[in-house]
Parts: structure tokens; C-alpha cells; sequence
């Protein structure tokens, strides 16, 4: 998968949790390719290790109890897992930048809204306070919301307007990369698709790369080029939307799609995935799915399968797809 | 068809909320340390008052409280490890002896406050409106009245007794503990769990005693280590200025308090009650930080 | 409509308002329905249309500021303490977050015990009778007899959940307030919450009134929808009618904003303007005023009552049968 417009690449990475309750295995040898201008749509459900992996590219794993075991991010040729602070604190706002996931909590509540996305500004570009002051404005204006609001705080804001600040002060330096993680999960079915409008605009101005982090196989469909399906802190299935949404190979990926109430078909019964996620810190031997998968035998359990293309940039972490081919 | 199937999970350990925060609370060291020194605290209080009914109070005539002017001052030495006092005391026997009145009276003026203060608190919290505004509104005055200075106007106007004392500091306690109670009862009575409750038709003292309370526990706990702390210290500050336990009864403050005209000459007896006070505090702070630390559960994971 | 369906609850210009420093808050503004026997009435809305007040407010765990609520035929309102108590055995709810709605102080076999002690179904006597209840219950909604003396925060999301429903059912209700109970929880354990709640449903002969924000997981399990916005009710009909022909202006954009997992479903969404605002001290005439594309000055009406527009289709809008919404209807 040789590519040039390759933005960021993530190589095996493993990381890990040290508690009390012994050692949570988060991501288990992750590996993506982010390219430029695409979005990259990274689903799984609570646990899966989605947001590990987000913070893990941009080092904001706390440690401990975190800590990178092994792999490498590489970003413009230089593997961020191992330059400096100071180096990695110029990468993160300017190059990537990244959204959370609450709106309500992401915003410093004694700082107006300009203020806050004025500091990203002038935190990355030596520029006049006033300058900033402008682009600031510019800045809020792009998301929909008037200028003379900045020099209100985020309280006065509802939550939707507060992701739209949150979108703003992300991309205020114009970043390659922006790591958006569960942006539309606390906001209304009818705000999420206004928030998602505007990030989609926004991306395809800049042509800017997104790794979107969610566990709405929906949002996916509708806003990414490429998908990947994690479970247990490892990718289970990978490809373009078209590959994997129209051809699914991962009993995983296939159970989690048939068990969300559908709109478009009629369904009486929902399908369902038996069984829980297998414990992080007692993670199976094998195949991480193999406890709640119909298909399962003894080979699954021995060890983890290795990923197999089944054409295209299409590749399955399952057994199946291997002796199918 | 509807089996639960998974075998690992749970099973294996099932801990309570209290178990949890336990096993939390002896991985702090310091904290174990605190509550080790509590304990020996409890069991020279227990013992000396064991030693008490046994010998017929004739220790404590003979050695605690009886003057024997030869040996006056007499620094630490093998026969008297914590030295004689200005009237020839053992220091150490005095030291013992002096731990039942602060211990005991501290716990025994926080649980008056706790109680009062608990119940107060309780009420406001989880009636609200206008029970909440009367009682917090009494607390507020009563909290703008310097506790020190509260008990000192109480013993002063009712002569200085063991009960006014007691009363005076468990008085002036009662506002800390209303805030505390009230403040967690207020955070845990709009859970869906207590709504829950309330739909299948929980009266008032089940909601309050079952589901309320025992959830809103820990922040009161913390409150009651730390207030015992201060109720020692105010007993301590009470008997220094001569209107707490009063002399020949041991009492670290009060001991202090008649051993400073000495402090030039003889350092001993000036110290160690200080230190018996200090150390006493200090635990019970330490403690209390601990507990508070293992009963939090934003800490928990 | 089916026929030969007994009538279970009835509500009747059910209304509740909050006093807030901001003024008088319409949570629940005049609302009328009625849930037959058996069915499962779906409430559909954003956060703070007042959906869960809503069914706070006919389990009386708020009190009603004005309306009737009859169950059975009865005007629930006018019970005494004794007599609510009476009728909490035949209403239940399950709520939205099975992390809040569990005593952490209470194993799971305290927790699904609690109401029926309560209740005084069983005396502390009957223990073995009583444990055999529990027993029962849990293995009716699927939960493993050794996590009898588990304690919540030891269980995950979706056995929580279950704990909760066990907890509901232990009364041996009729009627069942569901307050997004499926919304905390991941897609797989979702699924397995509604199948299990359709069984209960079809073993048990409940009724079900389903809260919820997600009008496809409404979808393949209710009867009837309500969909509310800001305290009122703007659109009730047949599951299937709602989802064929969509008729008020705010249903359609709902129904287009859900984002379909399949690329190449066409997706339309009509964009909204604004936001959901809080219904303190409303102006009169459509709430949806401010956010409507198809806004006009007729829409400030005062009284803009529900219309029945075919059978069973009732709507609350001034310009239904204007061919401009007609179109998008059938879009």
C-alpha cells in the first residue's frame, strides 16, 4: 500500500494500562494509514481502545498508568513516539489537532471564547495580538457563529455552539490532521448533522485528513473514505467505506451491523452479538472474538490471526477469510 | 435463548463499596501509620482506664496526680523516660493518662455535633425550600461566631464542667457537619437510583436510611476524623486558657499550659505534651486524607 | 388501528411546568394519548422536549401540574398515598442510566428483592420464597445466578440494565415506563436489551411506553410514536405511517437527519436552523416557529391543535396540506 499521499502511518502500536487490577491490554499492534484529505472512520464500541489510540498519536496518554510499549507514528518522515516534548508540543494544534468528545467539558469556562481560540493562534504563529483577535473572529464566523459572540463564555453557549468553538479553536492553525473522537455523540440526532455539515465543509476546504473516532456506523457511511473496525485493542477489519460496508468479512463487523434497528428495512427481531468484550486485562489467547463468535473452532484460539487482503486495500483479522482464499 | 454465557467476569471478586475503598486505603502508607498510632492511642485510653477500676484508682492517686516535690523538674532519665513535671510527676504516667480526656472528649464532642449537625443537615438537604433556608440560614449565623470564641462565652456562662466543655465544642461543630451532610445528601437524592425507589413506592425514612445516606457516607466520615482533630485541639486551647479539664486532671493542654513558665529551664515538660497533641493530629489528618482518597470515587479504576 | 384492543392508559391534558429564575418552564404542555393493552407506545424527541417528565409525571414521581392520567379508567391523579402505593405494583419504570439507577450500596439480589420487600409482597420470613422470586427473575431476564451477591459497579452496562428491568418486573407489573433504556449502552449489548424487552413483552403481556431520542431503535418495536418537541406533542401516528409519510416539518427533519450505514443511501438532510431552546414561558403558536423552513405568519396562531389527517395520523401544524411539505414528505 505504497502511497505518496500517505499523512500519517501508525505502526504496530501497543499500549498498555498498569492498574490495580493488573494490566489492561489497550491496543494490541494497531496499525492505520491516514492520507491526505481523507477521512478515516475508526469504529468499535465502549473499551474497544479507539480513544487510546487517538491519544497515543498525539502522546497525550497519561503515564502512568499508560504507557507505549512498542510502534511508531510516523508524521512528515519523523516518528512522533520519539522526538521531544518541545518538538511534539509544536506538532499537536498545528499539525494535528484534535476534538473530544464532550462539549461541555473541553471548554475553559473563566476564558471568553475568542480568548480561548485566540491562545491556539498565538501558541503556533508569531502574529499580533490583534492580528489573532482578527483571525479569531474569522474563525468563529467560518463556524456559523457571529463575531460579536466571542466575547462571551461558554456557558452562554448550547451545546451544539459549543462543539461548533470546539471545531473552531481545532482547526484555527489550519492542521493536517484533525482526530475527531466521538464529535457528535452528546449532541442531538438533528445538531449532528448540522456539527458533521460543517466539519465535512471545512475538511474539503483545507484539505484536511480526519481520523473520526465513533461508534455510529452511520456517521461512518455517511462522512468517511476509509473504516476501520477495532475490537479489543486490535483492527479486525480495514478498507475503503465501499469495501467493507458492501462487503463484510469480520463476523464482528457483520454482527455489529446487523444488530443496529434498521431505518431503511423492516426487521422484527434484532440480531445480536452474544456475550460481553472479553475482559482487557485477561485478554484471549487467540482470536480476540473467538468467545462470542458463531464460527469459531480450536485454530481461532490457538493464536491471533494474521491480517489477510481480500482484494483491493481491503484486509480481515479473521481465520475465515484466510482459508476462503 | 436469554443465557448469560460469559464465564470469565466477575464471580471471582465481589467487593462492596466499603471493601473497595478499604483495600484503597491500606495501600496508603502513611495513612496505615496514622491509624496505627490511633489505635495504640485507643488501647492506652482503654488500658489506663482498665488499670483504673482494677487498682482501685491507686495509680492514678499515687503516681498521676499526687505532688512529690523532691524530684520536681527532673529531666528524662531510665527510672522516668519522659522526666517528673514542675510538682514531681511522672511525665510519662501523666502522658497515658492524659490520652482518655482528649481522645474520648474529642470523639464524644464530634459525635454530639455529628449528630445535631447530621440531622439538621439531613433535613435541609433533602426537604429543601424553606426547612433548607431556616436551618442554613441558624448555621450561618452560628458559623460567624469564631468557634474557639463560642465555646469560651459557653463555659464562661455556664461554669467550666466536663458537659459544658463537651457541649461547648460539640456546639460549635454542629454548622461544619450541617454543611457536609447536607451538601452530599443533596448531590446523591436526585440519583435515578432514589427515584427509583420512589416508583416502587419507598416511604420517606427507607429513601433516607437505605438509599441516601449510605451513599452520601463518605464525605461525612472524612468530616468526622478531621473534626475530632479540631475538637482535641479546641479541648487542648480550652484547657491551656484554664476553662477546659482542670488541673490536677491530666490533660496535654492543660499540662502545656502550667508547664510554660518552665520552658527555659526545663524543655521536657513543655514538648512532650506538645508533641502528644501534634502527633495525635497529625494521625488523625492523615487518616482523614486517606479516607478521603479511598472513598472518592473519581479515584476508582 | 387494531381492533378489540382494551384501552390501558390514558393521558389527558397532561401538563407540568417548572418555576425557574428564568420564568415558568413548559416541560409538558398539553398532552393526550392513549396506550392500548399490550402495546407499546414509542415518545420520540431531543434532549429537553420533555419526553422524560413526561413519564415522570404519569408514574406521579413528579406531580402533575394539570391533566388527568386514568389507568384502568381510574384518574390516578386523585389517589391517596395509599392508593399510589397500591397502584406502583402495576406501573413501573426502567431508567435510561444503568450506572444512577442502582443503590451501589445493594447487591443484585438486595436491589431486585427491594421493591417486593417494600411492596410487602414477602415479609422477611418468606426468605427462601422471596430468594426463589429473585431467583426466577433473574433468570428470566437473562442474568447468571452467581452474580447474586454482585454489586453494580462490579457488572457492566448491559447487566445493569438487565438488574433494572429484573427490578421492574419483581412487581409483576402491566404497564412499564422505559426511559432510553438502551441509550448508554454499545450497539451489541443494545440489541440484546430490546430483544429481551420484546420477549418480556410478548411472554409477559406488557405494556410499554418507550422514551427515546433514536427514532429507529422506536422503530421495530413500537405501535404507535409520539414525537414531542419542546413540551408539546407535534405528530402521533401508526409506527408505519409516521416513517411512510412523515407529516410535520420537524418529524421530516428528523427523520433525515439519522445517518443511514449504507454509502450509497441517498441522504437528504434537511438542515435545521438554531437549536432546541428551552420552553420557558413560550410565545403562543408553533414552538417549532424559529427553526421551521417552512415558517409563515400563520404559524404565530395561537391554539395550533392536533389534526387528524387520516386515520389515527394526528398532527400540530398550521400548514399541513400545503403542497410545499408534501413534497418533502414523500421524498
Amino acid at each position: 500500500m505504497a502511497d505518496n499521499n500517505k499523512l500519517l502511518e501508525v505502526k504496530d502500536l501497543v499500549i498498555r494500562y498498569e492498574t490495580d487490577d493488573g494490566v489492561v491490554e489497550a491496543l494490541n499492534g494497531v496499525s492505520i494509514d491516514i492520507y491526505t484529505g481523507k477521512t478515516l472512520g475508526l469504529v468499535g464500541e465502549t473499551g474497544a481502545g479507539k480513544t487510546t489510540l487517538a491519544k497515543g498519536i498525539l502522546r497525550l496518554i497519561p503515564s502512568p498508568p499508560g504507557k507505549v510499549v512498542s510502534g511508531e507514528v510516523i508524521y512528515d518522515g519523523k516518528d512522533l513516539l520519539k522526538i521531544s516534548e518541545d518538538e511534539m508540543r509544536k506538532i499537536r494544534g498545528q499539525h494535528i489537532s484534535m476534538i473530544f468528545q464532550d462539549p461541555m467539558t473541553s471548554l475553559n469556562p473563566v476564558m471568553t471564547v475568542r480568548e480561548q481560540i485566540m491562545e491556539v493562534i498565538l501558541q503556533h504563529n508569531h502574529i499580533s495580538k490583534k492580528e489573532a483577535e482578527k483571525k479569531a473572529d474569522d474563525m468563529l464566523e467560518l463556524v456559523g457563529i457571529p463575531a460579536e459572540r466571542g466575547h462571551e463564555y461558554p456557558h452562554q453557549f448550547s451545546g451544539g455552539m459549543k462543539q461548533r468553538v470546539i471545531i473552531a479553536i481545532a482547526l484555527a492553525c489550519q492542521p493536517k490532521l484533525l482526530i475527531a473522537d466521538e464529535p457528535t455523540t452528546a449532541l442531538d440526532v438533528t445538531i449532528q448533522a448540522q456539527v458533521l455539515d460543517l466539519i465535512q465543509k471545512l475538511k474539503t476546504k483545507d484539505n484536511t485528513s480526519m481520523l473520526l473516532i465513533t461508534h455510529d456506523l452511520g456517521v461512518v457511511a455517511q462522512t468517511c473514505d476509509y473504516v476501520g473496525i477495532v475490537y479489543a485493542g486490535e483492527i479486525v477489519e480495514y478498507g475503503t467505506l465501499r469495501e467493507v460496508y458492501k462487503d463484510m468479512r469480520h463476523p464482528y463487523t457483520k454482527g455489529l451491523m446487523a444488530s443496529i434497528p434498521n431505518l431503511v428495512e423492516n426487521v422484527r427481531r434484532l440480531q445480536t452479538i452474544e456475550g460481553l468484550m472479553p475482559d482487557p486485562t485477561n485478554l484471549p489467547k487467540g482470536c480476540k472474538f473467538s468467545d462470542r463468535c458463531k464460527y469459531a473452532t480450536d485454530k481461532c484460539r490457538e493464536k491471533v490471526p494474521d491480517m489477510v487482503n481480500v482484494g483491493g486495500e481491503h484486509v480481515v483479522r479473521c481465520i475465515l477469510a484466510q482459508e476462503e482464499k | 435463548m436469554k443465557k448469560d454465557n460469559t464465564a470469565q467476569v466477575s464471580g471471582v471478586k465481589q467487593r462492596s463499596l466499603w471493601q473497595d475503598a478499604w483495600r484503597r486505603f491500606k495501600k496508603n502508607k502513611l495513612a496505615m501509620v496514622g491509624l496505627v498510632f490511633l489505635a495504640i492511642l485507643v488501647l492506652i485510653a482503654v488500658g489506663t482506664i482498665v488499670v483504673d477500676l482494677v487498682t482501685n484508682n491507686y495509680i492514678y492517686e499515687n503516681y498521676v496526680i499526687k505532688q512529690n516535690l523532691r524530684g520536681r523538674l527532673d529531666p528524662p532519665s531510665l527510672e522516668h523516660p519522659f522526666g517528673l513535671d514542675e510538682f514531681g510527676r511522672d511525665m510519662l504516667l501523666r502522658m497515658l493518662w492524659a490520652v482518655r480526656s482528649s481522645l474520648f472528649m474529642g470523639v464524644i464532642a464530634i459525635i454530639i455535633s455529628g449528630i445535631l449537625g447530621g440531622l439538621l443537615g439531613a433535613a435541609a438537604g433533602y426537604y429543601g425550600k424553606t426547612t433548607d433556608n431556616v436551618i442554613m440560614r441558624f448555621m450561618d449565623i452560628l458559623l460567624a461566631i469564631p468557634s474557639m470564641l463560642l465555646a469560651i462565652a459557653i463555659v464562661a456562662a455556664f461554669g467550666t464542667s466536663l458537659v459544658n466543655v463537651l457541649l461547648a465544642i460539640g456546639i460549635s461543630y454542629i454548622p461544619t457537619f450541617a454543611r457536609t451532610v447536607r451538601a452530599s445528601i443533596m448531590t446523591v437524592k436526585d440519583q435515578e437510583f432514589v427515584e427509583a425507589a420512589r416508583a416502587v413506592g419507598a416511604n420517606d425514612p427507607t429513601l433516607i436510611f437505605k438509599y441516601i445516606l449510605p451513599n452520601a457516607m463518605a464525605p461525612i466520615i472524612v468530616q468526622t476524623t478531621l473534626g475530632v482533630a479540631g475538637a482535641i485541639l479546641s479541648i487542648a486551647g480550652l484547657s491551656f486558657i484554664g476553662m477546659g479539664v482542670q488541673p490536677p486532671t491530666p490533660e496535654w493542654g492543660s499540662m502545656l499550659s502550667s508547664a510554660r513558665t518552665y520552658i527555659r529551664d526545663s524543655w521536657h515538660i513543655t514538648v512532650i505534651p506538645g508533641m502528644g497533641i501534634m502527633l495525635t493530629i497529625l494521625a488523625l489528618n492523615v487518616v482523614g486524607d486517606g479516607l478521603r482518597d479511598a472513598l472518592d470515587p473519581r479515584l476508582k479504576n | 388501528m387494531k381492533e378489540n384492543k382494551k384501552e390501558l392508559l390514558r393521558v389527558e391534558g397532561l401538563k407540568k411546568y417548572f418555576n425557574t429564575p428564568g420564568g415558568l418552564l413548559h416541560a409538558v404542555d398539553n398532552v393526550n394519548f392513549s396506550i392500548n393493552e399490550g402495546e407499546t407506545l414509542g415518545v420520540v424527541g431531543e434532549s429537553g422536549c420533555g419526553k422524560s417528565t413526561m413519564g415522570r409525571a404519569i408514574l406521579r414521581l413528579h406531580e402533575p401540574t394539570a391533566g388527568k392520567v386514568f389507568f384502568e379508567g381510574n384518574n390516578i391523579l386523585e389517589y391517596d398515598k395509599n392508593k399510589m402505593k397500591q397502584l406502583r405494583r402495576d406501573m413501573q419504570i426502567v431508567f435510561q442510566d444503568p450506572f444512577a439507577s442502582l443503590n451501589p450500596r445493594l447487591t443484585v439480589s438486595e436491589a431486585i428483592a427491594a421493591p417486593m420487600l417494600i411492596q410487602k409482597m414477602y415479609t422477611k420470613k418468606d426468605k427462601d420464597a422471596l430468594q426463589k422470586r429473585v431467583s426466577e427473575l433473574m433468570e428470566m431476564v437473562g442474568l447468571a445466578e452467581r452474580l447474586k451477591n454482585s454489586y453494580p459497579h462490579e457488572l457492566d452496562g448491559g447487566r445493569r440494565q438487565r438488574i433494572g428491568i429484573a427490578r421492574a418486573l419483581s412487581l409483576n407489573p402491566k404497564f412499564i415506563v422505559c426511559d432510553e433504556p438502551v441509550s448508554a449502552l454499545d450497539v451489541s449489548i443494545q440489541a440484546q436489551i430490546l430483544n429481551l424487552m420484546q420477549d418480556l413483552q410478548d411472554d409477559l403481556g406488557l405494556t410499554y411506553m418507550f422514551i427515546t431520542h433514536n427514532l429507529s431503535v422506536v422503530k421495530h418495536f413500537s405501535d404507535n410514536i409520539v414525537v414531542m418537541y419542546l413540551g408539546q406533542m407535534v405528530e402521533m401516528a401508526p409506527t408505519e405511517t409516521l416513517f411512510k409519510n412523515p407529516a410535520h416539518p420537524y418529524t421530516q427533519a428528523l427523520l433525515s437527519a439519522i445517518p443511514i450505514p449504507d454509502p450509497d443511501y441517498p441522504m437528504n438532510r434537511i438542515l435545521m436552523k438554531g437549536e432546541i431552546t428551552s420552553p420557558i414561558d413560550p410565545e403562543p403558536g408553533c414552538r417549532f416557529y424559529k427553526r421551521c423552513p417552512y415558517a409563515k405568519d400563520c404559524c404565530k396562531n395561537p391554539d395550533i391543535g392536533l389534526k387528524e389527517i387520516e386515520p389515527g395520523h394526528f398532527v400540530s401544524c398550521e400548514r399541513i396540506g400545503d403542497p410545499e411539505l408534501k413534497e418533502n414528505a414523500n421524498a
